[in-house]
């Protein structure tokens, strides 16, 4: 009956929040009934082709989830749902990165400076606007050519619910995640073991580059955030679900790892260079750059720990709420065990 | 070519058409069938039974709105080891229902004494 999981996981992703567990709920009370009689009619099990006949019958989860939307018509109501993901997507993936770019340039390249704080609003909502506008025309574009020659073809019927997506499990860790977290994580800490640990961070007969002397204190505590957050990640890997001991250890890491870093951009963290044949007002000049860059991008630093941060916080709250796999939910939901 | 396209349009217009007129029957079907609690598969079972076949994507929606107008309630309660959601009229649904029905009957009344003089 794990088709019958994947199916009703496949019709919860085009659901609204609110309403996805009681409509599950009960559709798959529905499909288990309709399943039930045709075995006692045939007085055996049923296979896992008739199972996937009853679904195809039902109609792919799209259409299914379809119905229990509110019906709207700037696109046809059959493409809606997928309209509605892919301008999200679009945003996402276009707009906000357009605007974390445009913030960049104009921060930091001098022919983009506006006159005055006004001209930099003003120009970058007009900006921001026509990113929106152009997104949204060219998407709602294409799904009208979609809705108007595509769907005659009928490719929303055909599916094959065996080629369902298989079953996700809540809190659930990927390997894959963990194996290329500590691989980082254990490069990260030889470099840092190697090179970093003295305020002297490179010493060759060509060239020197010596940190500031409150680098000591800092350095040791990065080798013992990357030892703790390494052995969160290896833990991972051998129990591949969060729980709300690690998610939290992983909250406390990342804060105080970036907390450090947004630190160190503030900190004139290069003392000297020397470079063999350079005169050293180049060199301090050099010095000087490198700190001044360092602490122009201490905004950009604490905003990407904010959002890490807050991908943290969300999944220690997912956690509170989620400990099984949601279908498990949604099966005790309806009184079954989850192996039915 | 064109009688084709002709016989596409004029099918087409008739599955509109029998819809509509389908849409209206359904929920007073629905209402009608939910004098006595139900919970959905029975329901479409029931329905079934006396010749009017109704898909689940289609019931389910409808049973929703119709709770959300309060027309009926529903109750999730413990079935034959599984929870299950019964449906029934509510008292704003059973005055609606008793409504549609004199309006039905008149409807019915007027069409055939039409049908007749024909």
């Amino acid at each position: 009956m794990e088709l019958i999981e994947r199916y009703l996981q496949a019709v919860g992703f085009w659901l609204p929040k609110a309403q996805k567990q009681d409509i599950l709920a009960e559709l798959s009370e529905d499909i288990r009934s309709q399943v039930e009689d045709k075995e006692s009619e045939l007085a055996r099990k049923l296979t896992d082709a008739e199972v996937e006949n009853i679904l195809k019958r039902r109609g792919s989860p799209i259409t299914v989830a379809n119905r229990y939307l509110p019906q709207r018509n700037l696109i046809g109501p059959v493409l809606y749902p997928i309209y509605r993901l892919v301008l999200k997507m679009a945003f996402l993936f276009y707009a906000i990165p357009w605007l974390v770019v445009w913030l960049c340039i104009s921060s930091y390249l001098p022919s983009y400076h506006a006159k005055t704080v006004g001209d930099f609003i003003a120009g970058t909502l007009h900006g921001l606007w026509l990113a929106i506008l152009y997104t949204f025309a060219s998407v709602t574009f294409a799904f009208g050519l979609l809705e108007k020659y595509a769907l005659k073809s009928g490719f929303l019927e055909k599916w094959n619910p065996a080629k369902l997506p298989p079953l996700r499990a809540a809190n659930r860790i990927k390997h894959a995640n963990s194996i290329g977290e500590i691989v980082a994580f254990a490069v990260a800490l030889i470099w840092w073991i190697n090179f970093m640990l003295s305020p002297v961070m490179l010493n060759r007969p060509d060239i020197r580059i010596v940190l500031a002397p409150g680098w000591r204190y800092y350095s040791w505590w990065i080798v013992v955030l990357i030892a703790v957050t390494m052995a969160t990640s290896v833990l991972n890997l051998l129990r591949p679900y969060w729980t709300h001991f690690r998610a939290g250890v992983r909250l406390v890491t990342d804060v105080v790892g970036w907390g450090m870093f947004a630190w160190l951009c503030k900190a004139n963290i290069v003392a000297e260079i020397a470079v063999r044949n350079v005169p050293p007002e180049k060199t301090l000049q050099v010095a000087n750059a490198i700190n001044f860059w360092m602490g122009r991008s201490f905004p950009f630093i604490v905003a990407i720990g904010i959002v890490i941060a807050t991908i943290d916080i969300y999944r220690i709250f997912h956690v509170k709420t989620g400990t099984r796999p949601p279908l498990c939910g949604l099966a005790s939901i309806c009184g079954m065990s989850t192996n039915f | 070519m064109k009688t084709s396209t002709k016989t596409d349009e004029s099918s087409a217009l008739y599955e509109n058409l029998r819809l509509e007129l389908r849409r209206g029957c359904l929920i007073v079907a629905v209402l009608a069938q939910l004098k006595t609690e139900r919970y959905g598969y029975t329901l479409r079972r029931a329905l079934a039974e006396d010749g009017l076949e109704i898909d689940e994507s289609t019931l389910y929606p409808l049973l929703r709105r119709l709770e959300t107008q309060g027309l009926l309630v529903s109750e999730w309660r413990e079935e034959e080891k599984r929870n299950k959601r019964f449906y029934k009229l509510s008292p704003e649904g059973k005055r609606i229902l008793k409504q549609l029905l004199e309006e039905w009957r008149s409807i019915n009344a007027s069409l055939e004494q039409i049908l007749r003089e024909e």
